[in-house]
């Protein structure tokens, strides 16, 4: 890999991320009711306290470039603004108490899928046609057609509601005092396997019909075929072969995919009241408190478009195709 | 060849399997133990930690949990210890003079004296004073002015001298929170909106808050100097829930103790659950459906806004409409037969001021078509036409917290339309919706009252004048919804105001009531029932509050914390062992009864669940399966 | 100047004649696919659901006209229960339909306008524009649409307003649909521009710009209709995307009461507490349903996907 590549890359990534301030700014003047309006949030104050607080947001000068200037600069620093609902708290103090939840469900949930997902995408698409095929593929389908939140709620009824075998909601037990940090874990661990099995269960789906199709594509490549027609023995056509290279574009399409996995987070966590970024997303648009949305707006693209260089860079070093 | 690559796969779901094991100690109940934390759940969230600065009951909640008012309230709302022990009123009825607890301190050891409790009331009066006039969110500054507050001193330690401009017993009504001077002392009424009042608080209530995991839950310790025993509780947790039904679930499986605000359906599932406690009390308020009478009176227009029709100006237009609305179907089918039908902006909770209308409308479509043609209101084909001759086609608009609001407002949009006139039905966020209904008056221009009809809700104090108020001209830019404006009735409010008995105060009340009624600004559709439930095998001692109609906790003061005891109810004496053996099983086994107690209602339906969709995914596996057979039978070929 | 106008038509007749006899090969071919059959029939029932609602269930059953209990169980009268108002949940379920694939049918033209007008402009005109085009696409690629489209609705609620009601539908719907085209174009505008990009190297390009056409009909009359038959797999797939994220949408919240989709349906199956009630029958009437239909379109676009384009897989 170039440093070439590298540095394009790199370049690429920052750009996006200035272009995701700018949209930021943006759509912070479209919202609906004035800023100051909204951060007083009190109806019928005097036209005093108004220009007062016109002053103290900037809102009295010019949008560009002073506005966009002045909001870029506090963006930099971390300073995102201060909530509407949460009078007074910092946008980036409320949304770090809530990444961490999400970073494990999400990233486990990750592991997993990729796990699981593209052992049976191999494999079905390796056996083709077979019992396992028919099965795997279809129940992939149905999974990849379910919305997060539904496989949530039937989950959630089966075993919370109905068996009664794992919590119903949050992360810990309300109130718990611990004997040891393994029983923390151990109730931690009780409340997250229903979220975790319904984004793992999710991912899944796509995942393997991803790796499925990418298998397929690559068995009909000619040197798969000239590999057989060697006499090498399947397997090693499979695991030396036909893998690595039904890998390559697999791992590509799954950091592309993160942006749209942020959907199913915040049902998720809605349908389980996972403390996490997604039941803060949708409290804050419930209350409309534009400064959070906008800031895990931010939070989330730029892990996004992290993740997707990260992907690149790894990918840069793996495909020998990729080198200038 | 074939075998290893089974072996293989194998070996992959080894992998998922451990990570499965590593989760299985999970699957165990939770060895952790919650025993002496009382865990109270809501879905509403708290906004701030700063009492003045709340806008939502949550954050009420929690301000009287965190601080002593100056006088609290009892089982039936009556004056009781708070921060004050005792009161006087003079001869004359203006100047009350309270007693402080001897000796009583903060939760952080210093002194709790009679200087915090005046250095507090002046704060507001100091805010009440400034061009604004009011301090943080407006909501608390009411209680000081209401009352007539003027002067409030505190000659020695345990002396409070509050002097009002009348003699009225609201002095002894206001929610506001003694706060410790040490630490608020340099807040002003003009900083007052960036103090965030950080946890652990400093206060002198039964409890307070030492942890707030914004949209998660508030964490309180109990207060071991409060001047009586704060309560059972250690701890009390006030955790938030993003819907009714996982709290209502997490009460069911033991893993919380009170829900605060459940529907009508859960209600009636929580009823036959053991060891829950389903308490239906009457709401202090009413959920309203109103007109936007700008301009009434004053003939004022709004370019580009207010009402769309001069007709809901008139009060015969609106006394029509209220007989094309059927109370007791929405009271039966919005709210499940829970809450009471609405008449007067007086709400029966308030057993002591409410009255029924000397007038009342019955629901009879004819009727309402009679006196809307009387009117004037004419029928033109299908259509029912203004004064103007315009046809009515009216916008009613709601917030989109409650879904009884789009219920009810599906009947109202169907009645309406039995007398010709169209209604085009809109939810809104409620903060669009407040910027949305204001009318210039509030202040900003860019506000135009563009609306014609709304449903919308009210909770009140114990004292009823907040709600009284909203209908008066003042209000116009304010809290006023409907724009009513009537010289009559403000004259009225300003006279029970200053009512020197109950009984006059009654009467005038009375009259009020009444006038609301049949100049209808408002429809009251329905006095909302409070439904609550909580848990009976770990806390005892539930008081509701009014005794009559009320619930234990989420009423007025910190009361019903404080009536708390640690463990079951005792038996009865007369009562046999049998059901004590039974009590005292349940606080054996403390682990949460998950699968036992849980489980009877939705259980019958599990297996329907597993059923459908073992067949939904057979059918389609199996459809697919077969398809791919012949799909790759043909491919072949 | 006649007469490269007469070749052309007569280019486009036999085009038309080599294009119906491709089609009944296709119609053959397709129907060997089991699944996409399968995808196929079960679009044409929730068409039909969604065509004419009234012909199977009645009039949309609203809180006054309900005639059912509280959350009843499925019974005889109402074979999928009732709603917390006792509206039966299968006239809500098969009106849902409407709602739901007008909405999904709405915000994939937008989708598809908005990724093949901005692919053809990019891969044909190209320099800065392509430029700039490509930068602004792959930034759309990379954002979390989702949240975008949370910010999004409200704001475009306020511009656009919610009063009207066009062809039965009401604005709140349109918010919606205009929300989720906006945020899931740029995949297809990446598809589209790499077609344009080949197609411009082919012959009959060359030809019609040799014959003096301009860019601009260049690519309405010659890339438009070659791109779009080679993105048919693509629009069907965007399709069930925007099925999901209406549904995503609604459920947290920003779905119309008043005229309620599968996926506000499940939000105030929620809301209203049927899970925990144990009252299957609320939810899993339209959930099976959003199932379906998603599923129908992915197996209808999979199969198209390996007919059209054998080599080109459609990402998403």
């Amino acid at each position: 890999m170039g440093s070439g590549y590298l540095a394009r890359r790199l370049i690429q990534a920052f750009l996006t991320i200035v272009m995701i301030v700018v949209l930021n700014f943006i759509l912070f003047r479209l919202m609906p009711g004035s800023p100051e309006r909204a951060a007083l949030r009190i109806p019928g104050i005097s036209q005093e306290v108004y220009q007062a607080t016109r002053v103290r947001l900037g809102l009295d000068k010019p949008v560009f470039p002073d506005q966009l200037v002045a909001y870029a600069g506090s963006t930099v620093r971390g300073d995102l603004g201060y909530s509407y609902k949460y009078r007074g708290q910092p946008v980036a103090e409320v949304i770090g108490s809530r990444v961490w939840p999400t970073l494990i469900l999400f990233g486990l949930g990750e592991l997993i899928a990729i796990g699981v997902g593209l052992a049976l995408g191999a494999y079905t698409g390796w056996r083709r046609g077979g019992p396992i095929d028919y099965v795997g593929n279809g129940l992939s389908l149905i999974l990849y057609s379910m919305p997060y939140f539904l496989l949530g709620m039937i989950l959630l009824v089966i075993f919370a509601v109905g068996l009664g075998w794992l919590p119903v909601s949050g992360m810990f037990e309300l109130g718990a005092r611990y004997g040891s940090w393994v029983d923390q874990l151990g109730d931690f661990a009780a409340h997250l396997v229903l979220p975790l099995a319904t984004v793992s269960l999710g991912l899944i789906g796509q995942y393997s019909i991803l790796m499925r199709s990418s298998v397929i594509e690559t068995l009909g490549e000619d040197y798969v075929t000239t590999a057989r027609a060697k006499g090498i023995i399947d397997r090693h056509v499979l695991t030396r072969h036909a893998l690595p290279n039904a890998l390559l574009p697999t791992v590509s399409l799954i950091a592309i995919n993160l942006g749209y996995l942020i959907a199913g987070a915040i049902t998720v966590e809605v349908v389980f009241n996972w403390p996490g970024l997604g039941t803060l997303t949708v409290d804050a648009l419930t209350a409309r408190d534009y400064p959070v949305l906008q800031g895990v707006f931010l939070f989330l693209s730029i892990t996004v478009v992290l993740a997707n260089l990260a992907a690149d860079i790894v990918y840069g070093m793996l495909d020998p195709r990729v080198k200038s | 060849m074939r075998s290893s690559t089974r072996v293989r796969m194998l070996r992959t779901f080894a992998a998922a399997a451990l990570i499965g094991a590593l989760l299985l100690p999970a699957a165990a109940p939770a060895t952790a133990q919650a025993d002496n934390v009382l865990r109270v759940g809501t879905t509403q969230d708290l906004d701030s930690m700063n009492p003045f600065q709340t806008a939502l009951v949550t954050g009420f909640e929690v301000f009287t949990l965190n601080y002593d008012l100056l006088v609290n309230f009892g089982p039936d709302l009556e004056p009781v210890p708070g921060f004050a022990e005792s009161w006087t009123q003079s001869s004359d009825g203006l100047t009350w003079t309270f007693k402080i607890h001897d000796g009583m301190t903060w939760s952080d050891g210093k002194p709790a004296t009679a200087e915090d409790a005046r250095w507090t009331l002046q704060l507001v009066l100091d805010a009440l004073a400034t061009e604004d006039g009011f301090l943080g969110a407006g909501y608390l500054d009411p209680y000081v002015s209401n009352a007539g507050v003027t002067k409030v001193e505190a000659p020695d330690a345990t002396t409070l001298v509050v002097t009002t401009d009348r003699p009225n017993a609201q002095v002894l009504q206001m929610y506001i929170p003694i706060v410790p001077k040490h630490v608020w002392e340099k807040v002003t009424p003009a900083t007052m909106s960036d103090f965030t009042n950080d946890v652990p608080i400093v206060g002198s209530g039964p409890y307070q808050a030492v942890e707030w995991q914004v949209g998660q839950f508030i964490r309180f310790e109990k207060n071991k100097s409060y001047w009586k025993d704060a309560g059972g509780a250690d701890e009390v947790i006030i955790q938030i829930f993003s819907s009714a039904d996982t709290m209502v679930q997490a009460l069911r499986t033991g893993q919380l103790d009170y829900a605060h605000g459940v529907n009508a359906d859960q209600f009636d599932a929580l009823k036959n659950e053991p060891d829950i406690a389903t308490v239906a009390g009457t709401a202090n308020g009413w959920t309203e459906f109103g007109f936007n009478t700008y301009g009434t009176g004053t003939g004022k227009t709004i370019d580009g806004g207010g009402p769309s029709t001069k007709a809901l100006q008139d009060p015969k237009f609106r006394d029509a409409i209220g007989y094309a609305i059927d109370k007791q179907q929405l009271v039966a089918r919005v709210l499940g037969g829970y809450g009471e039908v609405g008449t007067t902006n007086v709400a029966p909770f308030q057993v002591k001021w409410h009255v029924e209308p000397d007038r009342p409308r019955t629901f009879d479509i004819e009727l309402a078509k009679q006196k809307l043609d009387a009117a004037g209101y004419v029928l033109q084909g299908d259509k029912r036409l203004d004064k103007e001759g315009k046809p009515l086609n009216l916008r009613l608009y709601m917030p989109d917290s409650e879904t009884t609001y789009p219920a009810s407002a599906q009947f109202i949009q169907d009645w309406l339309k039995q007398l010709g006139i169209a209604v085009s039905t809109q939810v809104f966020d409620s903060d669009t919706l407040t910027a949305l209904m204001l009318p210039p008056e509030g202040g900003d221009p860019v506000n135009k009252a563009d609306y014609d009809l709304f449903i919308w809700a009210w909770g009140g104090d114990v004292d009823p004048n907040s709600l009284l108020e909203i209908f008066t001209c003042d209000q116009i830019g304010s809290s006023s919804d409907s724009n009513y404006c009537n010289p009559a009735y403000d004259a009225l409010f300003e006279q029970q105001n200053k009512a020197t008995s109950d009984q006059e105060r009654k009467d005038l009340l009375a009259q009020m009531q009444n006038l609301i009624y049949d100049e209808a600004p408002y429809h009251i559709l329905f006095y909302d029932a409070q439904l609550e439930a909580y848990r009976t095998d770990r806390f005892s001692g539930w008081q509701n509050q009014p005794t009559s109609n009320g619930v234990p906790l989420f009423g007025y003061g910190s009361l019903g914390y404080t009536l708390l005891k640690l463990g079951p109810a005792a038996t009865p004496e007369p009562s046999a062992a049998a059901p004590t053996a039974t009590a005292s099983g349940s606080v054996a086994s403390p682990a949460p009864s998950a699968g036992g107690g849980g489980s009877s209602g939705a259980s019958s339906s599990t297996p329907l669940i597993v059923g459908l969709i073992a067949v939904i995914a057979i059918v389609v596996v199996g459809g697919f399966a077969l398809s791919r057979r012949r799909a790759s039978a043909t491919d072949d070929e | 100047m006649t007469a490269p106008a007469v070749r052309a038509d007569e280019l486009r007749a036999g085009r038309l004649r080599l294009r119906l006899r491709g089609w009944r090969d296709f119609g053959a071919r397709y129907l060997q696919r089991r699944e996409g059959v399968l995808g196929a029939v079960l679009i044409g029932f929730f068409a039909l659901l969604a065509i004419a609602p009234g012909l199977f269930v009645g009039p949309l059953e609203t809180a006054t006209s309900a005639t059912g209990a509280r959350m009843a169980a499925p019974d005889a009268v109402h074979v999928f229960g009732t709603d917390e108002l006792g509206r039966d949940i299968l006239n809500l379920t098969v009106h849902g339909a409407r709602v739901s694939m007008i909405i999904g049918l709405l915000a994939t033209l937008v989708t598809i306008f908005l990724g093949v007008g901005i692919g053809i402009v990019s891969g044909f005109v190209g320099g800065w524009i392509d430029n700039v085009l490509m930068r602004i696409t792959d930034f759309f690629l990379v954002l979390p649409t989702f949240v975008l489209a949370l910010i999004l609705a409200p704001i475009l609620r306020e511009i656009i307003g919610t009063e009207a009601e066009v062809f039965g539908i009401r604005m709140t719907l349109y918010v919606i649909v205009i929300v989720i085209g906006i945020t899931s174009w740029a995949s297809t505008a990446r598809i589209v521009r790499s077609q344009t990009l080949s197609l411009k190297e082919r012959a009959f390009v060359d030809r019609a710009r040799v014959i003096g056409g301009g860019p601009g009909h260049i690519m309405w009359a010659h890339v438009l209709p070659n791109v779009l038959g080679l993105i048919v797999a693509n629009t069907v797939l965007t399709f069930a995307g925007a099925i999901l994220t209406e549904t995503s949408l609604s459920f947290i919240g920003l779905g119309d009461p008043f005229q309620p989709s599968w996926g506000q349906l499940l939000d105030a199956a929620r809301s209203s507490g049927a899970p925990g009630l144990g009252a299957w029958w609320y939810f899993m009437p339209p959930g099976v349903c959003i199932i379906l239909v998603v599923l129908a379109f992915t197996l209808v676009g999979g199969a198209l996907d390996d007919l059209l384009n054998p080599r080109l897989r459609a990402r998403r």
